[in-house]
């Protein structure tokens, strides 16, 4: 059981490299998903490993709160699409223009 | 414990397709299987209904919506192309190594306090007695997360409304002229 503690923390450092070097924002969300799965599975492990039942109530409550996340993240690539036709993050810069 | 390593490098070799793929669609799907081969971890562990909930909720909803919006966008005008910038990248590979070193470390020294398993009550009844009664407030503001969520959803695609005014603005500047 101990190794998938190493997997959490691989799960979460591959969404990090993912987010830094991916330039469409589909990718980057994709990768978002995979450090949130390597956090879930980090606190499933926790309650099993301090019988603090806690934990998985987290879990359940982080899959609605990554739920929403998702969906609105998605609708707002939609709609940049719909206005830009772009979803590379270079050609979105407007801040430092 | 053979079963252990396994399923780790599966979901290891998941996501890595996962990063490294060239194709979007192919990255959604490797994400699907990680989600997936997490599934089935849980279900080793022992949390047979979350494991449940993860393959209806985050496997079955959210992997699926992200093809659909592909499907949505036009994403051959896209390749997955990664950063061109090859100094970045060696720097951001550098940290992210750096973090894991860091968290293998900290994993390594608590192994032995990490691997007991304390948990004996790890049935349903355990986990929803303390979700409708300590947790109760909070879950059902999540519910209201999930309704905020779906509205907001629908105001930002739906676009009909906004043109609508912009033509009837543009209608009444002609017939002022």
């Amino acid at each position: 059981m101990s190794i998938y503690y190493y997997l959490s923390a691989f799960l979460f450092c591959l969404g990090l490299l993912g987010i830094t070097f991916k330039k469409d924002l589909i990718s980057m969300l994709l990768c978002l998903e995979l450090m949130l799965g390597g956090v879930a599975l980090l606190f499933i492990l926790f309650s099993k490993a301090t019988g603090f039942i806690d934990a998985q109530l987290m879990v359940i409550f982080m899959m609605i709160i990554s739920a929403c996340e998702v969906a609105i993240g998605l609708s707002l690539i939609i709609a940049l699409y719909r206005k830009k036709q772009t979803i590379y993050t270079n050609d979105i810069k407007i801040l430092t223009e | 414990m053979s079963v252990d390593i396994f399923l780790s490098l599966l979901t290891a070799a998941f996501a890595l397709m996962v990063v490294f793929s060239k194709k979007t669609v192919v990255a959604a799907f490797a994400l699907l299987m990680t989600l997936l081969t997490i599934a089935i971890i849980y279900f080793q562990v022992g949390t047979v209904f979350l494991s449940a909930v993860q393959v209806l909720v985050n496997a079955g909803a959210i992997a699926i919506l992200f093809v659909f919006v592909m499907m949505l966008i036009n994403l051959e005008q896209f390749p997955n192309n990664r950063e061109k910038n090859k100094m970045k990248l060696i720097i951001t590979s550098f940290t992210v190594l750096v973090i894991m070193g860091v968290l293998a470390l900290v994993i390594n020294n608590n192994i032995e306090m990490l691997s007991v398993e304390n948990l004996t009550d790890n049935s349903m009844k355990a986990l929803f007695d303390k979700l409708f009664t300590a947790y109760y407030l909070p879950f059902e503001l999540a519910t209201m997360l999930l309704l905020a969520a779906i509205v907001a959803c629908i105001v930002i695609t739906s676009h009909e409304k906004h043109e609508k005014h912009e033509k009837e603005e543009l209608l009444e500047t002609e017939k002022n002229r």
